[in-house]
């Protein structure tokens, strides 16, 4: 299945609750919303044409204006792999968990959490994971994180 | 009865590390034991972040080639790869054909030096000596090839977007025959020493059992994937560089215990092998890099590139925004994944037996932590 | 060890005392230098380099080094890696533990002054000698395993200059 009949595929079995991001020539990258979720997930692992079940990555990213979080799903039979994204809110930024689909995503998740703030609903163990256990200085992979002893290179 | 003998067991907690003798990096796992059996166990990381991810925001695409360096920096030249790919896919570059060559015989190479650390390291834990010395002793004829490129023996920054920082010397192809035509008997030394040993094969056999299953569902990949029956390797699935053009085999095991971790590795240093001879046989002339601006600014765009490392899958995320630094470069290394599933391949088993697990996953820790 | 305080006090006062005095401090002293035990302490990059200078090609058997696992046995730490701030307070503790006479080489540029995370990272402790004394710095990313062997005799140079009351 090569890149445009994937996107057509896509496309035609989520119209309407999914959006096509423009991105050159790389993989395809898609938006959904933050409710569909869980759905979106469960539907690729379960579809037979895909087949998503090997779940390659999940990041944040702060652009400073706004979050956004990235999952890259794969698929080892078919052989396929594409991204997808979700935006949660500035202000109270919470997204549902995924490790009912792929179990793959526990520790992901609790790092998302954890240097970026983003609360993971229905995560069983939200808890201290690269930090120190003392540490009280906020999240500090956000744009916006400054520390006292936090030393940036200057430019030249 | 006496008062022994009525004693039950009880549930205890036992702390194992951050350090221990296991030669792994820093990782901690806290035991929920019963007797000598391990109920649960509960890896606790972070004891090596380094915060990469958030230097590389404050670095140019030239300056982040060193950084990746230290990810993993067993395969380092792996790190530089996956980085340069990423930037490579986003802007569409043409890759001449020697720095293809050049990067297949680099990566290949670091495959062999990675499982020879895994080698010594598994050895040395099992309570073996000296495959340790064995192991590291090929090791350095590869080292010394690596040197004689670039100048480092650890931390390359020799594969850079574009191509390769520089060509071979002349010395290089005669000393890298020499190296693979004794390599195989090296290989055949070291299976003579571990593969039938009654000792290893008890420790291993049947232990850390993981079904093709569960791993593609825990994000498991590369020579643990393989050993459980699923034959998948990026080199072959998702071909980057010019991995198409060799020809190679991917081995697979049935059980999915320690045992066929082991077997896997010893095979594919044998593959590795093939493909350098094959590479160098049939290595053209030209140019070593593409023409690159020193300050180098990507269009803008999002890229997720990956490819097989020796510990499994390395992905590089990469965002860009058109200036000279990138927003956001999220790493993802195949280590994350196998720390994750030993908890659940480790239940049931003695803590001698977790060692023997911990071992032939494989894990290396700055990829959990960065 | 209360011998040890009191014997070189109790010699000084013997005529020709103090050649029994330095004759042991000498042999001590060399014996001590020959043999240091050095703990496996390893957290990253640098760990490779100190376990590949412990296998084949560069030995440290030849200088009487030897790796042990418990810090109760052995007298030296080799720093080799970045120590977090998650992993300052465990080195403390492994430093506690051991047993006097003790030395420590911090090996890389992670462990001189923060090394390439000096800048831009929020979690590493930039440089060891506030958590822990140090007797010998060895820079490099990682550094060669001459360099290292460079350290390890420069420190074996330090300890023949003690003397016996130096270590009660």
């Amino acid at each position: 299945m090569d890149r445009e009949q994937l996107i057509n595929y896509i496309q035609d079995k989520f119209a309407g609750k999914i959006e096509l991001l423009e991105c050159g020539r790389v993989e395809p990258f898609f938006k959904i919303e933050l409710d569909f979720l869980k759905e979106f997930c469960l539907a690729i692992r379960d579809d037979a044409t895909l087949g998503m079940d090997f779940l390659c990555n999940i990041g944040a990213v702060d652009t400073g204006e706004q979050f956004q979080v990235v999952y890259s799903v794969a698929s080892v039979k078919n052989k396929i792999r594409f991204d997808f994204k979700i935006f949660p809110d500035r202000e109270n930024p919470e997204i549902n968990s995924v490790i009912d689909v792929w179990p793959g995503a526990n520790w992901y998740e609790r790092e998302v959490w954890e240097l970026f703030g983003i609360n993971v609903k229905g995560h069983p163990m939200l808890k201290r994971f690269l930090l120190p256990d003392d540490w009280n200085q906020g999240n500090p992979m956000r744009k916006d994180w400054d520390a006292p002893d936090f030393v940036r290179l200057p430019e030249n | 009865m006496s008062e022994v003998d009525k004693l039950q067991p009880e549930e205890f907690v036992l702390n194992m590390g951050p350090h221990h003798p296991s030669t792994h990096g820093v990782c901690r796992f806290v035991l929920k034991m019963e007797g000598e059996v391990i109920k649960d166990v509960e890896p606790v990381v972070g004891y090596l972040h380094r915060a990469l991810e958030k230097i590389c925001e404050n670095r140019t695409y030239a300056q982040i080639i060193p950084v990746t360096d230290r990810f993993e920096y067993c395969t380092a030249m792996s790190c530089n790869m996956a980085f340069a790919l990423a930037v490579e896919k986003l802007s569409e570059m043409e890759i001449p054909e020697r720095a293809q060559y050049l990067r297949i015989i680099m990566l290949e190479l670091n495959r062999i030096a990675s499982h020879l650390i895994w080698f010594g390291t598994t050895a040395l834990d099992l309570g073996a000596i000296t495959p340790f010395l064995y192991g590291f002793r090929e090791r350095e004829d590869i080292l010394d090839l690596f040197e004689m490129t670039c100048g480092q023996r650890l931390t390359y920054n020799y594969i850079r977007v574009g191509g390769v920082s520089r060509d071979i010397p002349e010395q290089f192809v005669p000393r890298c025959r020499a190296f693979l035509d004794k390599f195989d008997a090296c290989v055949d030394d070291y299976e003579r020493l571990l593969t039938e040993n009654v000792i290893f094969v008890v420790r291993n056999k049947d232990v850390g059992v993981l079904s093709p299953e569960k791993a593609i569902a825990w994000g498991v990949s590369g020579p643990a994937l393989r050993a459980s029956g699923v034959k998948h390797d990026l080199r072959r699935d998702d071909p980057y560089c010019i991995y198409d053009h060799f020809d190679f085999e991917i081995p697979t095991c049935q059980n999915g215990d320690c045992y066929d971790r082991y077997v896997i590795r010893i095979k594919e240093m044998r593959e590795s092998a093939k493909i350098v001879r094959q590479a160098l046989d049939k290595l053209p002339d030209g140019d070593t890099r593409a023409k690159v601006k020193m300050v180098f600014k990507p269009p803008a765009g999002e890229v997720y590139s990956r490819i097989e490392n020796s510990r499994g899958e390395m992905g590089m995320y990469v965002i860009s925004d058109a200036s000279s630094k990138p927003v956001r470069v999220k790493m993802r290394g195949g280590s994350f994944n196998q720390l994750q599933v030993i908890p659940e391949i480790a239940r049931g088993h003695k803590i001698a037996d977790l060692v023997a697990i911990m071992a032939s996953m494989d894990v290396i820790m700055p990829e959990v932590d960065r | 060890m209360g011998i040890i305080k009191k014997l070189p006090v109790f010699l000084e006062k013997v005529p020709g005392g103090g050649i029994v005095t330095t004759s042991l401090d000498y042999i001590f002293s060399q014996s001590q230098a020959s043999s240091l035990w050095y703990l496996l302490f390893g957290t990253a990059c640098c760990a490779i380099e100190l376990m590949a200078t412990g296998a084949s090609r560069y030995d440290f058997d030849r200088l009487g080094m030897i790796f042990r696992a418990s810090p109760r046995q052995s007298d030296l730490i080799i720093a080799a890696g970045t120590i977090t701030k998650k992993m300052a307070p465990r080195l403390k503790l492994l430093y506690d533990q051991m047993a006097e006479p003790r030395y420590v080489i911090a090996m890389g540029g992670c462990t001189v002054k923060g090394g390439p995370f000096y800048y831009d990272s929020y979690a590493v402790e930039k440089g060891i000698d506030h958590i822990v004394p140090v007797d010998v710095y060895i820079p490099g990313c990682p550094p060669r395993p001459e360099s290292l062997m460079e350290g390890c005799l420069t420190l074996q140079k330090k300890v023949k200059r003690l003397k016996m009351q130096d270590w009660s």
